[in-house]
């Protein structure tokens, strides 16, 4: 069936909120029948949002052929640019690349696109005829939406009305067989061009300065600067300080942005995608959970999920809207990067209980819209006047802040006559119009209090004046007193158990203002939990929509009722009144949900425990294993000894990335940890510099372990990077992705189920390189032998008694570490590699840029040919099979007078709190994912394991062996991560089949290392493995030999001088794949044609890697990326997809991989091969999907397939 | 595979299973399943044909629990039944109202 749509881009004027904020340069998608409508609508209302002006979403059914006419009525050449769609790439990609037929559309022109829609999903749409960022670029202005194919044979109509409609962010889908739903698209986007009422810049009101960037969803925000004004005008929330009531109804009526409308229990999809072009974002959802794939029962549970710029998933809650417990009322959807919350990057899903016909008013007299009941599910029961349905039985004031719920504050109120009647059977504190907990389940009580103290949180006494943590009430005096060490708490339970919270606020009324922010007066606070099941109305430790406030002042106690039904990971809480104002000083914890059963004990006494971040779990029937927890922060506003504040922002009260990083209220900085003879090479050494002061997680050689992973604060990326330990990425799926790396954002949970296979220091670290730089690692230190105060696990064999001394910190350089040789060799073959660590200059394009100081991996045989030129530097990629036992020799020949800064200050990129750090000589290589003694063969030289590093002329052997086709692994170097890593020192390992043999695709002759390679294996067919390294950080200098200031230096339309932003540390640097880079303005300044910049017929093809393949070859991407910023980048590949999880043939299948940052690997296999199932040959570009500073920067390149064959190509054999 | 009488490995295996189960009726047994909920614990009961009909004490879900539920021995996959020979089957307790802070 051809399903045919025709869309007009155009400019319009969008108007974000119902203050007046717009977009004068606005552009947007539209359906042709809807143009003049909407055009003539906005010129109506030049300051009101128009509900037609959304971003574009069309439907379309599983294997149809969509046939889009699309016409540009904008003023330069643009194009639709289809994600997961198969199409010819000649005629379809809705870009100009390679030596493709240009398929964007000039001024006042059309073209037809035809796309195979071969699976049901999100098909992201948006322009690349202008991949400009900033308010010249058309993504950030709204070029973008979506293609939603659902099942076949399905049909969809407007919620409202009933009628099937044709192009809407809400719609109903209904199937002859499967249960109708409630389809939602939730458009994130961020970095649109804002002005306010005067046509000028929003201002802040509180600081007077210039307002944060856009966070918005579906051409919509509602920021906090804006409501805060009422407040301050005395127009509504009398008393309030305007945080608290952000996003309360009851102040302020219903926001502009998206509100998801349902009955309760309605099976739903939302639809979330990315369509910003920056920043990476954390979609939370209240009350709800979601498979992470919705295809895949043994996929993770997850109810905050991180996406990245041009990227999507469908979030199907479980159990439908409400969740198990059937709850109803306001659950705020938002993005939990506080400072994007703030700016106004959030909306509501509103769960009635009662039919809303069009005949009902909330309580501030606007008529609710009609919502028709899905058509196979029993409608709700109509309104009455004794039950009115939610949130007419709410006894709250228009103007004034929601009331508090019943029963559950002591001393508080009982029920009002309504909410008796909207009660469940046996209302009691915490449970009142939704009863999560079924009968007969065990209870278990903690009395909580919300404190502010001092925290000092490293050696050098940089210290939070005003920290904010949760303790239990039995601990208040000894973590007051200084007797126990403040630490995030982290309370114990097992699954199956009622969690009653005794919540007491004992904070001060004011946080107090300093040179990171301004007086705030967080007199209320709440506990907001994920995860558990909960009355969201009167549990939710918030104040949304309709709900009530669930919070309390200070000096009150609030019961909350949560049940726990599964084993559920770590669950996150916080307060949700002021989290912006003070979370990152420290107000988060977390609950575990352990296996039934499980007892939880001191790990040094062997006692019974109910909190820790490190524990012991003894359990019955499964392995015991020791728990630990890990919470990453950042924005940690600290002060050093002497009360200076350490990265304070420009202004007080400016989100713009104040402060340093912490990691369970702990940091070890590197710049303290030189030795006397200043080699960073020793910072990790416990030998050196004593053990470092943030977790250090014991056990014994052979135990079971489970991280949880947390980020408590407050706005970016982090990677948690586990060396030497692996986990399945899906805990309950053997054929998941074993992992080493994990990204996180705020509020996301991770649990990583593993054991440890030897002894010795395991180094656990956020590894990108500035919070690596400011303390963020540990130790996970697994002893041989018995130490007195460490139970061993009840399940395990004791063991042996000490036989020698625990290593001790003397100051001294570390020992060498042991021979490798004590490993043996198990059958199968050896693989021997002479690497040599060498400094070069690495060029990046053909317009000159460089790195005249590169560091490099490589073959000794391949050195000399580097040297003279006769072999371009490339980063080392070398292969082994499983069974194989790999001997990797290094040596460094580094060179004193070839470092760029050899007083120790590397000026650009910088990190936050640049401090001497001279470059070393020594270097290292460390390899993911394959298996290795650490303390002899990890390739770094960590706590009390022996040096594994070498210096200038010396080498080391490191043996390691591959036990599992892992596929992709990153290498670096570990002895100086500020000199030596964005430099070049970092490769791939890729660990094949059994019996694999690699050959040049060109000569069909075998080799040792190379990106591009044939795979041949007896029992499987010849595949095209392509290696993509993708990195950033890099200091480049133009051809004249002057510093190239990525990102702003490669922006192609430059703001005025009084409007550039300042560039965050981790933005900072160039970027590409495989030491090349091709910047688009180098391309421009040579063609000033946007639409043509990706075109080889115009400048050739461009210096990033040119993969080349025949039709329907396999093609397997290896993609890693090993250094080492903290913007992480998402990869997508024209006209392909891939299997999420690779060996699963249910998993869902796309066009991209997120989150990639330092330590992400991925194995791609494309679908269908080269060209997809269509078979469609030409250019298809590879790219990051980061429209502001990636695609500008040269992080893109061209996969070539030929349908005819090549002389310099041979076939495959077949 | 047949035997003289026409009986197949698996009938041999069936029988042999039913005659251990009704053996040991009234003793606990341990059992995991491929198919959900994975795990049971409790005594036997009897045995309708080859259906073991089980007093269930503790599986995963705890819903399920304080139940008897019929399980066809084709959907077993380990079991362990406790004879006073060889280890106990643990009594798992929620322990939750235990330790409270």
């Amino acid at each position: 069936m051809i399903r045919k749509y025709h869309v007009v881009a155009i400019p319009i004027r969008l108007v974000l909120n119902s203050f007046g904020d717009h977009n004068p340069n606005g552009m947007m998608y539209v359906l042709k029948e809807n143009e003049q409508k909407v055009r003539d609508l906005v010129k109506k209302n030049p300051f009101s949002p128009v509900d037609l002006v959304r971003p574009l979403v069309i439907r379309a059914n599983e294997g149809e052929i969509v046939e889009i006419l699309f016409e540009n009525k904008l003023d330069f050449n643009t194009g639709m640019h289809f994600q997961q769609a198969e199409y010819d790439v000649c005629r379809s990609d809705g870009a100009n690349v390679g030596l493709n037929k240009d398929s964007t559309v000039a001024p006042f022109d059309s073209i037809l696109y035809r796309l195979h829609v071969v699976k049901e999903g999100t098909y992201f749409f948006s322009d690349l005829g202008n991949p400009a960022s900033g308010e010249k670029g058309s993504n950030s202005n709204g070029l973008i939406g979506a293609l939603l194919v659902e099942t076949r044979f399905s049909w969809w109509t407007d919620p409202e009305t009933g009628k099937t409609i044709n192009s809407g962010v809400y719609a109903d889908v209904h199937h002859p067989l499967l249960p109708s739903f409630r389809e939602y698209a939730w458009i994130f986007h961020d970095e649109m061009e804002v002005d306010d009422l005067t046509g000028n810049r929003p201002i802040n009101h509180l600081t007077n300065q210039e307002e944060a960037s856009f966070h918005g969803a579906n051409y919509r925000f509602e920021p906090i600067n804006r409501r805060q004004q009422l407040i301050a005008e005395g127009v509504v929330g009398p008393n309030t300080e305007g945080e608290e009531v952000h996003h309360d109804s009851w102040v302020f009526g219903d926001p502009s942005t998206p509100i998801l409308r349902g009955y309760v229990g309605d099976p739903a999809k939302i639809r979330v995608i990315h369509g910003g072009v920056k920043e990476t974002h954390v979609f939370h959802y209240h009350v709800h959970q979601w498979f992470s794939d919705p295809q895949d029962l043994n996929s993770e549970i997850l109810d905050a999920q991180a996406i990245s710029p041009q990227s999507h998933y469908t979030v199907e809650p479980l159990y439908g809207l409400g969740s198990l417990q059937g709850s109803i009322g306001d659950a705020i959807i938002h993005c939990h990067l506080y400072p994007h919350f703030a700016a106004g990057m959030w909306g509501l899903n509103r769960v009635f209980n009662t039919l809303q016909d069009g005949s009902q008013c909330y309580p501030n007299g606007v008529p609710i819209k009609s919502l028709q009941p899905l058509p196979d599910r029993k409608a709700p029961p109509k309104p009455t006047k004794e039950k009115p349905g939610y949130p007419n039985f709410i006894p709250g004031k228009v103007g004034y802040k929601a009331p508090r719920p019943p029963l559950g504050i002591k001393g508080g109120r009982g029920l009002t006559e309504l909410e008796r009647n909207a009660a469940v059977v046996n209302p009691r504190p915490g449970a009142v119009f939704a009863d999560p907990t079924p009968k007969g389940a065990p209870v278990r009580e903690f009395n909580i209090s919300l404190i502010e103290l001092p925290v000092t949180y490293n050696k050098q006494g940089w210290h939070d004046p005003k920290a904010r943590i949760f303790v239990l009430d039995e601990e208040l005096d000894d973590v007051c007193s200084g007797k126990k060490e403040p630490e995030p708490l982290v309370i114990h339970t097992t699954a199956h158990t009622a969690i009653r919270i005794n919540f007491t606020n004992k904070l001060p009324h004011i946080l107090d203002g300093d040179a990171f922010q301004l007086v705030t007066r967080t007199y209320e606070t709440g506990f907001h939990i994920h995860f558990v099941k909960f009355d969201v109305l009167v549990n939710d430790g918030a104040n949304v929509g309709w709900n009530y406030d669930s919070s309390v002042l200070p000096g009150e106690t609030i019961q909350y009722e949560y049940y726990a039904d599964v084993e559920l990971k770590a669950w996150f809480f916080h307060d949700h009144l002021f989290p912006n104002a003070h979370q990152q000083h420290g107000v988060f914890g977390s609950g575990v949900v352990h296996p039934r059963f499980t007892e939880f004990l001191d790990s040094a006494s062997g006692e019974k425990v109910t909190r820790g971040t490190q524990i012991t779990a003894r359990n019955p029937i499964i392995p015991d294993y020791r728990d630990y927890v890990l919470f990453a922060q950042d924005f940690a506003l600290l002060f050093d000894k002497d009360g200076k504040p350490l990265q304070p922002p420009n202004f007080p009260g400016s989100d713009d990335d104040p402060g340093l990083f912490g990691v369970n209220y702990k940091n070890e900085p590197l710049q303290f940890r030189l030795g006397p003879d200043c080699d960073p090479a020793y910072t990790f050494s416990s030998y050196v510099n004593g053990d470092p002061i943030t977790p250090i997680f014991r056990a014994y050689e052979g135990d079971s372990i489970r991280i949880r992973l947390l980020q408590g604060a407050q706005e970016e990326s982090h990677s948690l990077n586990v060396h030497g330990l692996r986990w399945q990425r899906q805990r309950s799926n053997l054929n998941t992705k074993l992992e080493e790396q994990q990204h996180i954002g705020i509020s996301e949970s991770f649990t990583m189920e593993t054991y440890i296979p030897r002894s010795g220091d395991y180094l656990w670290a956020f590894e990108t390189e500035e919070d690596l730089w400011n303390g963020l690692w540990g130790l996970i230190r697994a002893y041989d032998e018995l130490v007195p105060d460490l139970i061993p696990l009840s399940d395990r064999p004791i063991p042996l008694k000490r036989s020698r001394p625990l290593p001790e910190c003397k100051g001294n350089k570390p020992p060498q570490a042991g021979n490798p040789d004590k490993v043996l060799i198990e059958k199968g073959p050896v693989r021997y590699f002479d690497i040599v660590a060498f400094q070069v200059p690495i060029v990046y394009n053909d317009f000159g840029d460089h790195d005249p100081h590169g560091i490099i991996f490589a073959l000794r045989k391949d050195m000399d040919a580097i040297l003279e030129g006769k072999k371009k530097p490339e980063p080392l990629i070398i292969r082994g099979n499983v069974g194989d036992t790999v001997e990797v020799t290094l040596t460094s020949l580094l060179k004193k007078e070839l470092f760029p800064f050899k007083d120790g200050i590397y000026p650009y990129p910088e990190v936050k709190e640049q401090a001497f750090y001279p470059p070393s000589l020594r270097i290292s290589l460390h390899p993911q994912l394959i298996q290795y003694d650490v303390k002899t063969s990890s390739g770094e030289t960590v706590g009390f394991n022996g040096d594994q590093t070498v210096g200038p002329g010396e080498s080391r052997t490191y043996r390691w062996w591959i036990d599992s086709q892992v596929g992709a692994c990153g290498m670096w170097d570990m002895a100086d991560i500020r000199n030596h890593k964005s430099q070049g020192a970092f490769g791939a390992f890729i660990a094949e089949p059994r019996g694999t043999e690699y050959v040049d695709p060109y000569t069909l002759k075998p080799v040792k290392t190379g990106a591009n390679v044939v795979l041949r294996n007896p029992f499987l067919p010849d595949v095209r493995e392509f290696v993509m390294i993708l990195h950033d950080g890099v200091r480049l200098l133009d051809k004249g030999g002057k510093v190239i200031i990525d990102p702003l230096a490669g922006v192609l339309f430059p703001p005025p001088e009084d409007e550039v932003e300042e560039v965050d540390t981790y933005d900072q640097g160039s970027r590409g794949f495989n030491y090349r880079s091709e910047r688009l303005l180098n391309r421009y300044r040579k063609h000033p044609v946007l639409h043509d910049l990706f075109s080889s017929d115009v400048f050739g093809d461009p210096a990033t890697p040119l993969f080349e393949s025949y039709l329907s070859d396999p093609v397997t991407i290896r993609l890693v990326t090993p250094a080492e910023r903290r913007r992480s980048h998402t990869f997508h590949l024209h006209g392909h997809r891939w299997r999420f999880e690779l060996k699963n043939l249910n998993s869902r299948t796309e066009s991209f991989a997120g989150l990639n940052v330092a330590g992400t690997t991925r194995n791609l296999e494309l679908l269908g091969g080269a060209g997809a199932y269509g078979r469609f040959p030409g250019d298809y570009l590879y790219r990051s999907g980061n429209i502001n500073w990636d695609i500008e920067q040269g992080m893109w390149g061209i996969i070539r397939i030929h349908s005819e064959v090549q002389e310099h190509l041979p076939p495959l054999d077949q | 595979m047949t035997n003289k009488v026409n009986k197949t490995v698996n009938d041999i295996k069936e029988e042999a299973l039913v005659l251990y189960f009704s053996k040991n009726i009234g003793r606990r047994v341990f059992i995991l399943t491929e198919a959900f909920p994975f795990m049971f614990i409790g005594k036997i009961k009897g045995l309708l044909g080859d259906i073991l009909i089980l007093d269930v004490q503790t599986t995963s879900v705890p819903a399920l629990e304080g139940k008897v539920w019929n399980v066809h021995i084709d959907s077993i996959d380990v079991f362990y039944i406790e004879t006073g020979i060889g280890a106990k089957i643990p009594h798992l307790k929620d322990n939750a109202e235990e330790d409270v802070t």
